[in-house]
């Protein structure tokens, strides 16, 4: 594979979707070398068929809103590739969705699933659809005009969507409702259901536990381990509230939390359950911890989150939260690892600095794949028709995350002994993927 | 309506995307007033609902070459809008397909099929496949991996492709063959069949024929006939031969036919074995229309002009995009020509078009004027569903019948107060009014 002329190709067939080019290339750079050891996949053109979508489908979505007028929306769904498993990604309603951004998320997706050891492949869906400002009704009927369009296309061996920004339990559930509706079955063909129709235990608590657990197991691969370690946290929503739990099961100390406000800091550990009450049930702002805890450090300035002194940092907020500096200042306060329960949240640059500093660095593939392996376990769940219990499905979590991190190990060993997880978790998906094409011929 | 805004939006909704933008533009200008009468199309939101697809499918056409290597193409399908009927429009195999010139041509399709009277709503697909310098196995390969992505969404009730750029008799016999055995059913799926497996009669011949009928049309809103008209006669191709054809049996004398090479001139008029000559000029595959020059003393060679500077009462350009520009059409205008017909697709520059409607020469577009080929693939699927063939006599008279009703459609819609026939916007508001009734009386879907 000349990578270069790859990218030539990719720029001219794919003109302007910035988003899917990129994820393209950052996956291609790391897994150059491994590709040309293995000259049987160039031989099936591999690198053409990998980057291109099995097939993307774009729709009209028209629904009546409160007012009787007629409004348009544009609906999306790239299924990328099913040499794993069924296709399998999230649905994300939200303006900026383009076609672009769907199909970068299905490729990274297609990684992702693989790395986790269960059987899905990549997918991801959406719309152009803003969920803000509108009413329970216009929710419902948007859900359902998508619904009429997206059922021909998915089936619980074919194609299993999942929640993504914009699409909760609420949308789940018109959505399934519909489907229902549609077709007359009764069949997991969603995950992120309600536990009382379907749904797994430990689904909203998954990728922060899973990130707790990777933390671990990194840990003692670096023969060390999380008790009384400081923990840094950004974010306040399921991945940073539960991760926080976990790393408190475990003996490690949260000392952050973040919101679009600011970020609270506090050296003697963050009381969660006060920030559970803050954040679950009175859906407040992350400064209302300073009611009950005046003494804590509260600062608008939310980046500087990462100017904490700490041994462990998990973003667990936004994309590119963690820049250059942001990294500069962990590195110099000691932290030892950084590991993604966000996608994205490190800047290209900050990543970069980080793996030229040898620093423990584990990137979102990894570090956040608890959420979807657990989608995964939802599908199991649902096609025995029988539920698992919380105790079942943390310790299968544990075990995949466990795993997670081996695979990297294995891939990602340097000669130094340094672990690069973000090749480990490349080359290691990719070649799962790679090989399972081959094995199954041309299509 | 407010066509700016609207256009603004899409803009927004499809960057970069010149063709499909250029096209709605078009329709909206020339159906704004219409739609205004209507309050009804503003409050169910027909422009919006009408000008994004229905669905739109892209897929991945992975295939081996004779040398065993993997090639991976793009393969599209546009369902644009069935209210009329099932989908139907043409695939094109080219390197220069796009979302957006598919799209175009898909919105385009909607409105002419509208037009022909037939129950066909509008599509378009292909591929980005370059069929030329490819072998027959491998042009077999490719037709089989695209339509295993394909055979899922198509079929006679849903949406029935047929040939377009690239994709001819052979390709539509690869495409049927895979969509049989993928799916156990001998159905009327494709449009362009071979006579002797489901293909109708005067399919080959029916854009020309049609073309003809229309100029027949419109002569007689002026109490004319074609009879001992000169006609130049642009192309030589499919659409040019069936032209020919049907202007010499309805009496017309055609006195040009052109090539990328220049024209000829025959002033003794292009008839009998001159017209079966036309299909040995194509078949030699050289693109050029020279040969005839040599092989019939009776005819001159003009090279690299265009026939339009040669004197004639009526012109039908069968040819390209653009053959025929402002110039051209002040030669027609001064040389005493009163009527435009097209048969090629936007063969007339814009500014021509201008040009001619002021002089009020008679002026067809070709989403009027060349509907007769759609017709007659829509008169395909009828006699495969119902497993009979019609006879020659039969398929042209209907096609003769439908042709006649395009053009009354045209001229109820397009007449000014001046009596002048405004046939572009005929064409456009007829299309459009009947897709958009359709879809009031159908629902929001």
């Amino acid at each position: 594979m000349n990578f270069r002329d790859v990218m030539i190709r990719l720029e001219k067939k794919n003109p302007g979707e910035k988003e899917f080019l990129q994820a393209v290339r950052e996956v291609l750079e790391s897994i150059e070398k491994v590709y040309g050891q293995h000259p049987q996949f160039d031989s099936v053109s591999l690198v053409d068929r990998i980057t291109e979508p099995d097939r993307t489908i774009i729709f009209k979505v028209p629904w009546q809103d409160d007012t009787g007028k007629i409004q348009v929306n544009r609906g999306y769904h790239v299924e990328f590739n099913a040499a794993l498993g069924p296709y399998k990604g999230g649905l994300r309603f939200h303006p900026d969705v383009n076609l672009s951004i769907m199909k970068f998320l299905a490729f990274e997706q297609t990684f992702k699933n693989a790395l986790t050891g269960l059987s899905m492949g990549g997918g991801e869906g959406g719309s152009d659809f803003e969920p803000k400002g509108k009413s329970n009704h216009e929710v419902l009927r948007f859900c359902q005009s998508f619904m009429d369009e997206l059922y021909r296309h998915i089936g619980p061996v074919t194609d299993i969507p999942g929640s993504d920004m914009g699409v909760g339990s609420r949308e789940i559930g018109y959505l399934f409702g519909h489907y229902k509706r549609l077709v007359n079955r009764f069949e997991g063909v969603f995950t992120g259901k309600g536990t009382n129709w379907g749904g797994s235990w430990i689904r909203k608590e998954a990728t922060g536990y899973g990130l707790a657990y990777i933390v671990r197991k990194y840990l003692e691969e670096h023969q060390d381990n999380i008790k009384g370690k400081k923990v840094l946290i950004s974010g306040s929503g399921n991945v940073a509230l539960y991760a926080a739990e976990k790393v408190l099961q475990l003996g490690g100390k949260v000392l952050t939390f973040s919101d679009t406000n600011g970020y609270i800091y506090d050296p003697n550990g963050i009381d969660l359950a006060f920030i559970k009450e803050i954040k679950e049930m009175n859906r407040g702002r992350i400064r209302e911890y300073l009611d009950k805890y005046p003494k804590t450090t509260f600062s608008e300035n939310r980046s500087d989150v990462w100017k904490v002194k700490g041994d462990i940092a998990l973003p667990c907020a936004t994309e590119n939260e963690l820049d250059l500096d942001a990294a500069n200042a962990l590195i110099k306060n000691g932290c030892r690892l950084i590991a993604e329960g966000a996608n994205m949240p490190t800047t290209p640059e900050a990543t970069e600095f980080l793996l030229q500093q040898k620093a423990g660095f584990i990137p979102g593939k990894a570090a956040n794949a608890g959420g979807v392996a657990v989608s995964g376990l939802e599908m199991s769940q649902n096609s025995m028709k029988l539920m698992w219990n919380r105790e079942e499905i943390d310790a299968r979590l544990h075990r995949i995350m466990v795993d997670i991190h081996d695979t990297c190990v294995k891939y990602g060993k340097e000669r130094d002994g340094y672990i690069n997880y973000v090749t480990g978790a490349n080359v290691a998906a990719f070649l799962k993927v790679a090989q399972a094409m081959t094995d199954q011929g041309i299509m | 309506m407010n066509v700016n805004k609207i256009m603004t939006d899409l803009e927004k909704r499809n960057p970069g995307e010149v063709e499909y933008l250029q096209a709605i533009h078009e329709v909206l200008a020339s159906i704004e007033a219409v739609y205004n009468q209507n309050p009804q199309f503003e409050k169910s939101g027909i422009i919006e609902r009408i000008v994004e697809p229905d669905r739109v499918l892209t897929f991945k056409i992975p295939w081996l070459d004779d040398q065993g290597n993997v090639q991976v193409n793009r393969g599209y399908r546009i369902q644009f809008n069935n209210a009329l009927g099932p989908y139907k429009g043409g695939l094109r195999f080219h390197p220069s397909v796009n979302l957006s010139i598919l799209k175009f041509l898909g919105f385009e399709q909607i409105f002419k099929n509208s037009l022909t009277t037939l129950p066909m709503g509008g599509g378009k697909g292909g591929s980005d496949f370059q069929p030329k310098g490819k072998s027959n196995a491998e042009i077999m390969r490719f037709c089989q991996a695209y339509m295993l992505e394909l055979w899922k969404i198509i079929g006679p009730e849903t949406d029935v492709p047929a040939g377009d750029i690239g994709v001819g008799g052979r390709e539509i016999g690869f495409l049927f063959g895979m969509y049989k055995k993928l799916t156990h059913q001998y159905t009327g799926v494709l449009t362009g069949k071979g006579l002797a497996w489901g293909g109708s009669l005067v399919r080959p011949e029916a854009t020309g024929y049609g073309v003809v009928y229309f100029a027949q049309e419109m002569m007689a809103t002026r109490k004319e006939t074609l009879k001992e008209k000169k006609v130049a006669v642009s192309g030589f191709g499919n659409v040019a031969w069936g032209a020919v054809k049907k202007l010499n049996q309805l009496g017309a004398k055609v006195i040009t036919l052109s090539g990328p090479d220049g024209h000829i001139v025959d002033e003794e008029g292009i008839s009998g074995n001159k017209i079966d000559y036309m299909l040995e000029l194509r078949a030699s595959n050289e693109d050029i229309v020279e040969p005839y020059a040599q092989r019939f003393k009776s005819a001159v060679f003009v090279s690299n002009k265009r026939p339009w500077e040669v004197p004639c009462d009526i012109a039908i350009p069968c040819a390209t995009q653009n053959e025929l520009d402002n110039t051209d059409a002040q030669m027609l205008i001064k040389n005493n020509c009163s009527c435009v017909c097209e048969g090629a697709n936007m063969p007339c520059t814009p500014e021509a078009v201008e040009t001619l409607q002021q002089k009020g020469l008679l002026f067809a577009p070709g989403k009027a004027a060349n509907a007769g080929g759609v017709a007659v693939s829509g008169l395909e699927m009828t006699q495969n569903a119902m497993k009979l063939h019609w006879p020659a006599d039969e398929v042209d008279a209907r096609l003769h019948q439908i042709m006649g009703a395009i053009h009354e459609s045209c001229v109820h819609y397009g007449k000014r107060q001046d009596g002048y026939v405004d046939y572009v916007k005929g064409a456009n508001i007829a299309g459009f009014l009947k897709v958009a009734n359709a879809m009031l009386d159908q629902g929001v879907v």
